[in-house]
């Protein structure tokens, strides 16, 4: 039965890679097989064939990649209104660069993966994907493929399906407003360090403050409402996450009276010239977050860090996503992480085995809180812009499509759930849309020719604005295929006879 | 050892539980028997903490534990495997039996109870690294056992050890509670099963509809009469 899904994760490899090789084309194809193979080397183990299974897998995968590459360099850029692609993107060293690297990466991992001294195989595992996310921005400047700011918001959203996966993934509490906590950390950063509020902290002291105020605004929401099941935590939650941005869009006129004073003036009629007022009190009431407009710009965390410049945001980010997964994989092995998977399991069972249940839920949702934080104060930092309006229903949605997407509780899925998502957001879609157009205009738009109905067509397959219906329907499809997710929540091991 | 006085537990209106009073004393194996709904479980549950009795005092040596959290309760030493098992069926054998000893911290001594608990049922050795859910039911309910046992309880409750299991498998975990019990684990045994339970048990309460009906030493209660018309399926002579 494991090696049946595993199969499932091998064939998700090869499609995706193929699908997104075929979109994106160019350089990509070396990133894409570089991706696909450690999620092949990730689905092998001793009992599947170890690195032999791996070489075949990746092979198919490698080839499958530079096959669709080599499609879309050669085939599809005949299509009209295409952006053009330089020599170099599709020379045969690219092909040869994503074949090598699919398959070097598929066996290379599967192989650590299958080491009799687990650890050293679990730090070489570490050791390549750490050299490729820093070879990452050297890549991208070499090649040229502006993907620099794209990743930065994918790491964004990875960080912050960290957090909720503790919540959902782990501890089985579905969190509908997870968003809340990503506004109270880049509004934390916003006041913290910036020209509007009139304070300049430094980034490395404001994360923890934003941490700190998510995890209590955490503790605040999940008090009343942790001993809540199921749904009705759904419904709070979901409340929460749309109350918090409100508040954010309202507290720009605040303006608070001392109340006794103001029940006196009111009982004694007497005018509001006796009420002491405590907040606001000059011509114009206190304005903490500017409302609507938002605040705006917010210091960067250092000289470096300045707009266009990617290269220390990315490695910023970086070290919070690497030191997030570091702390949730200690996480999920230590006494708490345990008794927070029992309980998602049977939480009578946990409780009849001396688990505090509330108290571990509401540890849980604290915890889930301050990573959600973290990633809002960098989020902060790195647009240098915040209003209301950039803490959407959508962004709650969106991270727990990653979550279940990805395999709820599972660090590495989440991880990847995370980076396809957004990635599949912000560059395939609108590459797609290119290659649709391009069909278009060889096809129906050369035989009708009623512009009106053309302009039609032309918005009305915009693939940007199905972005939502993509999701909801790539979910389904998920959930009835593959409930368990990309990379399933693996079963701890233990050294034999321990 | 533990004892109940006069317990009424509630499940909203219904009054499931209407003034149990029964004692446990220090080596025993007590069992509770009574048909489906006569609130078997629910005395457990209370017991446990699980469910808050509206009425009445349960007490360990002296302690009132009715105020009690769950997992305080755990840690006075009382344990149980509860009806229907409830292994953590995503979880290895191996951290099942963990989360047994939840709330203890003393590693040499949890090393030690889970070998003891490997030594009691070799087969969830052989099966330490599979997760709960793969395992029969007989291996899970020695699992339920085994988790129940890492908490090391001074008092253990089981409920329904014997449901859904084939009769060999039966005698074999009666045996092991009878050796559980010899090597000092005191034991509040809920059974369907009357007979079987009746045959280990020191004593016995008989529970209809939240009520305690009967009580005796396990021998007399397998030759009571009403027993043996009720429970044991023998017609009164």
């Amino acid at each position: 039965m494991k090696k049946q899904l595993f199969r499932g994760t091998e064939l998700l490899a090869i499609v995706l890679s193929a699908f997104l090789a075929l979109v994106m084309g160019r350089w990509s194809i070396i990133v894409i097989a570089a991706t696909g193979g450690a999620l092949v080397g990730l689905a092998q183990d001793r009992a599947s064939g170890g690195w032999k299974r791996a070489l075949q897998i990746g092979l198919i995968m490698s080839a499958a990649t530079v096959l669709m590459g080599w499609f879309h360099n050669n085939v599809l850029q005949l299509l009209p209104v295409q952006e053009t692609i330089n020599a170099s993107a599709r020379s045969l060293l690219t092909y040869v660069g994503a074949m090598a690297i699919g398959v070097f990466t598929s066996v290379a991992i599967a192989w650590l993966r299958c080491l009799e001294n687990q650890k050293a195989g679990r730090i070489g595992q570490l050791a390549i994907l750490a050299a490729y996310a820093i070879a990452f921005p050297f890549f991208d400047a070499v090649t040229g493929s502006v993907w620099m700011a794209t990743i930065i918001v994918c790491l964004i959203y990875a960080m912050q399906a960290q957090g909720l996966n503790i919540v959902a993934g782990f501890s089985g509490m579905l969190d509908l407003g997870y968003v809340a906590f990503f506004a109270i950390g880049g509004y934390t950063v916003a006041l913290m360090n910036s020209e509007f509020a009139g304070r300049h902290m430094p980034f490395m002291l404001i994360i923890w403050i934003a941490a700190a105020a998510a995890a209590l605004f955490g503790l605040l929401l999940g008090a009343p409402v942790i001993p809540l099941r199921g749904d009705y935590l759904a419904i709070v939650t979901l409340g929460f996450g749309e109350i918090v941005p409100i508040a954010f869009k309202n507290l720009e006129a605040i303006r608070i009276n001392e109340p006794i004073s103001a029940i006196i003036a009111w009982l004694s009629g007497k005018g509001a010239e006796t009420v002491t007022c405590l907040i606001g009190c000059g011509d114009t009431p206190y304005n903490l977050t500017n409302g609507t407009q938002g605040i705006s710009p917010i210091g960067s965390p250092g000289e470096s860090f300045v707009v266009g410049n990617y290269t220390p945001w990315y490695f910023l980010i970086l070290a919070m996503v690497v030191i997030s997964v570091f702390l949730i994989h200690q996480l999920r092995h230590s006494r708490i992480g345990r008794a927070m998977v029992a309980m998602r399991e049977d939480e009578l069972a946990a409780s009849a085995m001396g688990v505090p249940v509330t108290r571990i839920k509401l540890t849980a949702f604290m915890i889930g809180a301050m990573f959600s934080g973290f990633a809002g104060a960098f989020y902060g930092s790195y647009v240098s812009f915040i209003s209301p309006d950039a803490f959407d229903f959508s962004i709650s949605v969106i991270v727990l499509c990653m979550v279940i997407l990805g395999g709820s509780g599972s660090i590495i899925g989440v991880l990847m759930g995370a980076l396809v998502v957004k990635i599949i957001d912000l560059l395939v879609l609108d590459k797609l849309q290119v290659i649709i157009n391009g069909i278009m205009h060889v096809t129906v738009f050369k035989w009708n020719t009623n512009p009106g109905l053309n302009n039609f067509l032309e918005s009305l397959l915009n693939m940007t604005q199905y972005k939502l219906l993509l999701f909801g329907l790539i979910l389904v499809i998920m959930m009835i295929t593959r409930p368990q997710g990309l990379v399933p929540a693996s079963v701890a091991k233990y050294p034999e006879g321990k | 050892m533990l004892e109940l006085k006069n317990v009424h537990t509630y499940y909203g209106n219904i009054h499931a539980l209407k003034g149990i009073s029964l004692t446990v004393n220090e080596g025993e194996i007590v069992t509770l028997i009574g048909s489906n709904g006569a609130g078997k479980t629910t005395t457990l549950r209370t017991i446990q903490g699980l469910l808050r009795p509206r009425e009445g005092t349960i007490l360990l040596n002296g302690e009132a534990l009715e105020k009690l959290a769950p997992h305080v309760i755990v840690q006075r030493g009382i344990s149980q495997s509860p009806e229907g098992r409830l292994i953590f069926s995503n979880m290895t054998v191996r951290e099942n039996l963990e989360m047994g000893a939840y709330q203890r911290n003393d590693k040499d001594g949890i090393t030690r109870d889970m070998e003891y608990v490997y030594t009691l049922f070799p087969r969830l050795r052989e099966r330490m690294t599979q997760r709960g859910g793969t395992l029969s039911g007989g291996e899970q309910q020695m699992l339920s056992m085994g988790r129940a046992l890492m908490a090391r309880p001074r008092i253990m409750l089981l409920d329904e050890p014997s449901m859904g299991l084939a009769p060999i498998l039966v005698d074999q975990i009666f045996e092991i509670i009878k050796t559980l019990n010899k090597e000092g684990t005191t034991i509040l045994l809920v059974e369907q099963n009357a007979r079987l339970a009746l045959s280990i048990a020191h004593r016995g309460y008989v529970l209809e509809t939240g009520e305690i009906v009967l009580t005796g030493e396990g021998r007399s209660l397998l030759d009571n009469p009403e027993v043996k018309a009720a429970y044991l399926g023998e017609r009164a002579h």
